[in-house]
């Protein structure tokens, strides 16, 4: 029996998505079997992000109402044979999808995989519920922004009324400088406030738009900064104690001091 | 007591006094639209007509009288303590009405052991203690006074029925509204650092705030300007 995990913010375009490719991905990495859920129905992104969205021919709504079986629907990866998305529906209305229906989804995901990711849609109504049911654990994505941490605040306490497992925290796209002018929240003010359990921070990466553009997850390219973070993310996952990577380690290296000088950064 | 509240009211002068249960006792509500003589009569009856046999053993009830606008001579006033001084089965609480929210102790505080987040609305009827944080954008609402064991970045409304002596007290000093009564304080425009061991209170029509040391003091004061009243 494998384990759901959904990933949710509140705030929308905090990096939901972008995370759930590259946890799923980097758990397929590590050889693990995976499927992504796409519960964002109207608004569906993963398939994109992914590269997968010209291979969909059913979808998530498909199966909830009987139009396919859910192997039809799934969709395997183009690099992995182990790791596999169900996409959402782009067309029809997003009350399609029932709270019970997800559920019994997840369930039979959770039979025939080792790990089901399911993408949350931004806000918490009908689709921020249809995406938690069925999860045993979640993974709350935030930026270092007052107002995405006030939203993951108001879902971490959504989550703890349905009895979820106190979430765990990544802290997307912080950029060390401005941490360091103390114009940015700082992980330490954000841990203050949400009192979570840190499961990784991603530094802000160019890489990250690039490789979504493209349809290949970050984690794929083992020479970004993000990439080794959501790679140590899944492996934090799998219960390996790996160390968080310092943010001030681009500066503080000789070599890198040297580069700057002469501008390569 | 039951009984005796729906027991339909024998003799003409029936209606002057409403009895209602309260939580610590009972409440007549004197009409205003009788003469203090008919009053009088028809208390001095409902209190000799209810007897209780085999409760001879049974505390005392509280009661309290509440007289609406009515202003009673100094002779009505005796009068009206006379007839409870004579009366074991009953005891006269106050002659101004049900009980205000402060002088219910008994009531009981609402602790909770965890954070409160966003868009979470904790409200008691009460005193409330938080051992956590309250973040922005959760609020407390007590009719009693605030206590957080921990930082107070959201809103806390203290005495939310009126009280004007409930404070609201925080570790950690951060909030973006406090209310006190009808009162309503918001935090700087401009972020400072959250303040340690305070506690708001109002002083007149403002409010104030004061380190957390003085607040024995303004209990004190309290105390003492209420038995002047």
């Amino acid at each position: 029996m494998g384990e759901a995990i959904v990933v949710t913010s509140g705030k929308g375009g905090v990096g939901k998505t972008t995370s759930s490719a590259n946890i799923g991905t980097a758990l397929a990495l590590l050889g693990k079997k995976v499927c992504l859920m796409d519960t964002d129905i109207g608004l569906r992104n993963l398939d994109v992000v992914m590269g997968l969205e010209n291979r969909i021919i059913f979808d998530i709504v498909d199966v909830a109402t009987g139009g396919c079986r859910l192997e039809q629907a799934l969709i395997k990866d183009k690099r992995f044979d182990h790791l596999f998305l169900l996409p959402a529906a782009q067309t029809k209305d997003k009350l399609a999808l029932s709270v019970d229906a997800a559920r019994a989804i997840v369930g039979k995901l959770k039979s025939q995989f080792d790990y089901v990711i399911i993408d949350c849609p931004a806000g918490i109504e009908h689709g921020f519920r249809v995406a938690i049911t069925g999860a045993d654990q979640a993974i709350v994505v935030t930026t270092p922004e007052q107002a995405a941490v006030r939203d993951a605040d108001r879902v971490i306490g959504l989550l703890e009324a349905e009895h979820m497992p106190s979430p765990k925290l990544i802290i997307n796209r912080i950029k060390a400088h401005m941490v360091r002018n103390g114009d940015m929240l700082d992980i330490d003010d954000i841990i203050g406030i949400l009192s979570l359990d840190l499961l990784g921070v991603v530094p802000d990466d160019e890489h990250v738009i690039k490789a979504a553009n493209q349809g290949e997850p970050t984690v794929l390219r083992p020479d970004s900064r993000a990439s080794i973070a959501y790679r140590n993310i899944a492996r934090r996952i799998l219960g390996d104690p790996v160390p968080l990577m310092t943010l001030q380690e681009e500066q503080s290296g000789f070599l890198s001091r040297m580069k700057k000088m002469i501008g390569l950064r | 007591m039951s009984s005796f509240a729906n027991s339909p009211s024998k003799g003409a002068r029936g209606n002057s006094i409403a009895v209602k249960g309260i939580r610590n006792g009972l409440l007549f509500s004197i009409a205003d639209d009788v003469s203090f003589a008919d009053a009088f009569a028809e208390l001095t009856e409902k209190l000799q007509g209810e007897k209780r046999p085999g409760e001879k053993d049974s505390p005392a009830v509280a009661v309290y009288l509440d007289f609406g606008d009515r202003e009673l001579s100094e002779e009505d006033d005796s009068a009206v303590r006379e007839l409870f001084a004579g009366n074991e089965d009953f005891t006269l609480e106050s002659m101004e009405g049900a009980p205000q929210v402060r002088d219910l102790r008994h009531k009981d505080p609402y602790v909770l052991k965890s954070t409160v987040r966003s868009g979470q609305v904790i409200e008691h009827d009460g005193d409330i203690v938080v051992i956590g944080d309250v973040n922005p954008g959760a609020q407390l609402i007590a009719t009693g006074d605030v206590y957080i064991m921990g930082y107070l970045r959201g809103s806390a409304h203290a005495g939310a029925s009126g009280d004007h002596r409930a404070i609201v007290a925080a570790t950690y000093f951060d909030p973006i509204q406090v209310r006190i009564a009808g009162v309503i304080r918001r935090a700087p425009e401009r972020r400072v650092q959250a303040a340690e061991m305070e506690f708001a209170y109002l002083d007149g029509e403002h409010m104030a705030i004061e380190k957390m040391e003085a607040l024995g003091q303004y209990r004190a004061r309290g105390r003492t300007s209420r038995v002047v009243v």
